[in-house]
């Protein structure tokens, strides 16, 4: 049946095609040239990308080392839920990472029922969104961005990109040396959902909180200044 | 022959100025064609009346039927040619003869309407940005509060908005109390309010509600259809609003029974 | 999906009377264009990206052969089954094939508008399959024994009252009391957790499908087509052939405008990409992956004047702008499909016949037309098919007829101002004391809802006729 509607498909789609050449067809795409992004909110990287994290409705920190990301991350889920316990996928750099410095204890694997908390270690960071770009597979299973309660992210200054086509283009380059990944989430923001009379609700399916942290050398006026960006928004864009 | 095809109010200099009147105003509002003509003159034209004009087709051409139109669409386009310019006191009429007839017709016609739409103005879209009229030598029209209904084919397909406003202000001296939802559509559509008129009820009630909402006195407008939609809207209701076309304003001609009003 | 747009007027009487419905409704209608509008105001390059996305779709759409096939090869070559469907029965019977073949008995459900086209839940169940859906509007209408009412919001039609009392009858929690609407969310959260970590099959639609490395797209913001997409040991898509894109970055200048026109977003919160089944050295996905491409009349479309409708992102603005879709809701349309764009979508996946009223729905005001991110001519579009309707004398003869007649008479001007002039001065006469007319022979349509303004008095034409001959 399937080899029949292939056919039949691919016929009458070719009838009313261009009829072009690969060459040509390629060159047309090329000639549309790029689409226009949406312009950065702040002064440089670093401030507009914590700027739409906020937006989106994230929490941030923004810390110069590892040490100082494994204190924050120490912090952060003793503050909310008095453990010092959390998953992380089997990521060299996460693994790397100086966990007993601040009494942080990591299982590192795939999230199962009743764990709360995931950290993730991103591979990209979009200014224009706030969102952060993962890959599936043992660094991160797909599970720990998607089943808990709390979702922390951290994300290096150096993988910060202003756009979307600026973050495809690091992924085609990564592909040339890796696997294509099974999926590649762009994350930004906590799960949601406006599907009950358009009143926004956190924590649809998964994360209820969504916590970035960027490290690296972040300017240091750029957390003040994406906290004022977002300050606005924050009281009058409730979306309901 | 020819002195029954046209006919020129006033002799002299100006742009030679068509006047279509729409069927609408020739059949129910006859002093929406006398103001326009009066607003026209008055900023300088030489304003003509083809005398065998009727109507520009957007019933049937809204129905669906684009056979019997194209006849009737270049013979209107053979009409308006002759002009340096064409004036309607509708936005949606307008935006037939300048959008509709060129996509319509082929060919030769195709080249000719698109002439004629080059060519062919809504009237405050005409006074406001091509003849940039000004007050007669009079005092300012004193006027009660007023909202305006913006038609939504002259809003989208004409892009007139500021123009109408900018008309009252100068001639009138008079700012528009803004109705809310003010570009939604009053549900009028053309055959679309007898078609379904449930829903067409539904959206002029909300249309005239959000008018009556504002608190003015006169809704004006730039086209009939709207206006004798909400207007007939406010009488079944009894809403006290008068419904007036915006050139009866400019021209402070107020003293008639208002659209739907008895004399 | 049952049609039953051909009752389109009956339904929307229906749904005029039901008061609440309504006034759900005219908030929606209020509130939604408001934050899309925001959203392009803050984004400032409205016109500029629609232009670019709506190049690139009519570029994929010229060019769908080749960018077709090069996305079934990428995609079989990331590990994919790929699967073509003429109809949507055919859809459903591939979809069952492989639900059986893995013996799964339940099933966890991304939205799917296709999928809503082509009644494939139905078509499961009556295999004895457990389907549920994961998306939270789309699991409530299914509780509900309902259609969506819209293609982004599904159960937007619902009070939370309504979805409250719903929650307790189907839902044998016990004692509760669900008074917020973050009660709800939680309660749907943890009915369909249970589901998503025992489902067998996930299904899932798609977004855009790439065709330059074989990735589809999924936006959503609650992350429930994700874990369709990565818990359940087989996965599969069902999207429809005019999804594809040339390129990744073609995706998401798309998202760029599908988000912010949808919901007012600049960005939802998941937007996945997958390419295919787990690897070698994977830990976690599906062992095996499926697509499943409908066709269903969209190569027809392709072939027809109404080419430029398959550039639709989906995305409902144009239901969100609709003052028809606001007054009457999702359900009156009869289908799938609600709004302008479905009403020129139903008639051209269904047949003209069954959705003559639709067409007719639609009073040209262009509101629809000037959100569009895809820059679709909507109200061109559904003048075309009224046209094919007076073609196909499909529309009302007294309609065709009456405007026939006025369209030769408005060409025979002596004709047309001496019956005018008269038909007119006998109006004027009789209406000329009360202003207007509460009842008028051939026009109970207008009558029905408004009063008739009298003329003022003789025509113009007439007056301006006798004036001219007294000055001369």
């Amino acid at each position: 049946m399937s080899d029949s509607a292939r056919a039949s498909i691919f016929a009458r789609i070719r009838y009313s095609g261009s009829g072009a050449s690969a060459a040509e067809i390629a060159a047309a795409r090329e000639a549309l040239g790029r689409a226009p992004a949406a312009n950065l909110p702040g002064s440089d990287l670093c401030s507009s990308f914590l700027a739409n994290v906020l937006l989106n409705r994230g929490t941030v920190d923004v810390v110069g080392n590892r040490s100082e990301a494994v204190t924050a991350v120490g912090k952060y889920i003793y503050q909310h839920y008095r453990t010092h316990r959390l998953v992380a996928g089997n990521d060299p750099r996460l693994a790397a990472m100086p966990w007993r410095d601040a009494g942080v204890l990591p299982r590192f694997g795939e999230l199962e029922a009743g764990e709360p908390v995931a950290l993730s270690y991103a591979r990209l960071g979009v200014a224009e969104t706030g969102a952060v770009v993962t890959f599936t597979g043992k660094a991160n299973p797909a599970a720990n961005n998607l089943l808990p309660e709390n979702h922390i992210v951290v994300i290096d200054v150096a993988d910060l990109v202003p756009d979307m086509e600026m973050a495809w283009s690091r992924i085609a380059h990564a592909m040339t040396t890796e696997q294509r990944p099974r999926g590649i989430n762009f994350i930004a923001g906590p799960s949601s959902t406006g599907d009950i009379e358009g009143k926004l609700v956190y924590g649809a399916h998964g994360p209820r909180h969504w916590h970035v942290i960027l490290l690296g050398e972040v300017p240091q006026a750029a957390l003040g200044e994406a906290q004022a960006i977002a300050a606005p928004a924050a009281t009058t864009g409730e979306l309901d | 022959m020819e002195s029954e095809a046209l006919h020129t109010t006033a002799p002299g200099g100006g742009p030679a100025v068509y006047l279509f009147v729409t069927c609408l105003a020739d059949l129910l509002r006859p002093s929406v064609a006398f103001n326009s003509i009066k607003l026209l003159e008055d900023a300088g034209c030489r304003v003509t009346v083809p005398l065998q004009q009727t109507c520009c087709g957007q019933p049937a051409y809204n129905t669906g039927d684009y056979k019997s139109i194209i006849p009737l669409a270049r013979q209107v386009v053979a009409m308006l040619e002759p002009a340096d310019y064409v004036v309607l006191p509708s936005g949606s009429c307008a935006g037939m003869i300048c959008h509709h007839y060129p996509a319509l017709l082929k060919d030769e016609w195709h080249e000719r309407a698109l002439q004629v739409a080059a060519k062919t103005f809504e009237i405050t879209t005409f006074l406001s940005d091509i003849v940039k009229a000004k007050r007669p030598e009079r005092p300012p029209i004193p006027l009660p509060p007023i909202t305006y209904h913006d038609s939504c084919a002259g809003l989208r397909e004409l892009g007139i908005k500021e123009q109408p406003r900018q008309l009252l202000q100068e001639f009138c001296d008079t700012q528009v109390s803004e109705l809310q939802q003010s570009e939604v559509c009053c549900g009028f559509g053309g055959t679309f309010c007898a078609k379904m008129p449930e829903i067409s009820g539904k959206m002029v009630q909300d249309k005239l509600h959000n008018a009556a909402a504002t608190g003015a006195g006169i809704l004006a407008g730039g086209d009939l259809g709207c206006l004798l939609n909400i207007a007939g809207r406010a009488r079944r209701e009894g809403v006290a609003i008068e419904v007036r076309h915006i050139t009866e304003l400019l021209c402070g001609d107020l003293d008639g029974p208002a659209i739907g009003e008895g004399e | 999906m049952q049609q039953y747009s051909d009752t389109f007027l009956d339904n929307a009487s229906a749904a005029l009377a039901d008061k609440d419905k309504a006034e759900v409704r005219d908030a929606m209608a209020l509130f939604t264009p408001l934050v899309r509008n925001a959203a392009m105001d803050q984004f400032q390059h409205f016109e500029e990206l629609r232009q670019h996305v709506k190049q690139v779709r009519q570029h994929s759409l010229d060019n769908l052969g080749h960018y077709l096939e090069s996305y079934e090869q990428q995609a079989v070559r990331n590990g994919n089954q790929v699967h073509f469907a003429t109809t949507g029965d055919e859809l459903n019977s591939i979809v069952l094939d492989i639900c059986q073949q893995h013996s799964a008995r339940r099933i966890a459900k991304g939205k799917s508008m296709i999928t809503e086209e082509t009644g494939l839940n139905a078509f499961l169940e009556r295999a004895n399959l457990d389907v549920m859906e994961t998306d939270l509007g789309e699991y409530i209408i299914q509780e509900a024994g309902e259609t969506p009412s819209h293609i982004v919001g599904p159960a937007l039609h619902k009070s939370a009252a309504e979805i409250r009392q719903l929650f307790l009858d189907r839902h044998d929690l016990g004692e509760r009391e669900l008074e917020t609407t973050e009660d709800l969310v939680s309660e749907a959260r943890q009915v369909l957790r249970e589901h998503f970590l025992n489902a067998q099959v996930g299904i899932i639609g798609a977004n855009a499908l790439i065709a330059e490395n074989g990735y589809s797209m999924l936006v959503t913001n609650e992350g429930n087509g994700d874990l369709c997409a990565n818990l359940p040991p087989v996965l599969i898509i069902c999207t429809s052939v005019d999804r594809i894109l040339p390129r990744a970055e073609d995706a998401t200048a798309m998202l760029r405008l599908l988000v912010r026109s949808a919901t007012g977003q600049a960005q939802t919160c998941y937007t996945s990409f997958y390419s295919g089944p787990r690897r070698e050295q994977d830990i976690d996905g599906p062992m095996e992956t499926h697509i499943v491409l409908l066709d269903n009349r969209r190569s027809d479309i392709l072939a027809s004047d109404y080419r430029e409708m398959l550039q639709c992102i989906r995305c409902g603005a144009c239901l969100n702008h609709c003052p028809i879709f606001a007054s009457v809701g999702g359900h009156a349309y009869g289908w799938v499909y609600p709004g302008p764009m479905g009403s020129v979508l139903t008639p051209l996946l269904t047949s003209l016949e069954q959705s003559q009223a639709l067409p007719n729905a639609c009073t040209s005001c262009g509101r629809c037309a000037e959100v569009c991110p895809a820059d679709i001519p909507l109200p061109d579009l559904l003048r075309d098919l009224r046209h094919a309707e007076v073609e196909e004398k499909i529309a009302a003869p007294r309609w065709r007829q009456g405007l026939k007649i006025h369209a030769w008479l408005a060409r025979q001007p002596r004709l047309y101002q001496l019956l005018t002039g008269m038909g007119i001065a006998l109006l004027y006469l009789l209406g000329r004391k009360r202003g207007s007319f509460s009842k008028l022979p051939l026009a109970s349509g207008w009558t029905s809802q408004r009063d008739f303004p009298s003329p003022q008095g003789r025509t113009f034409m007439q007056q301006y006729k006798a004036e001219h001959k007294h000055r001369e």
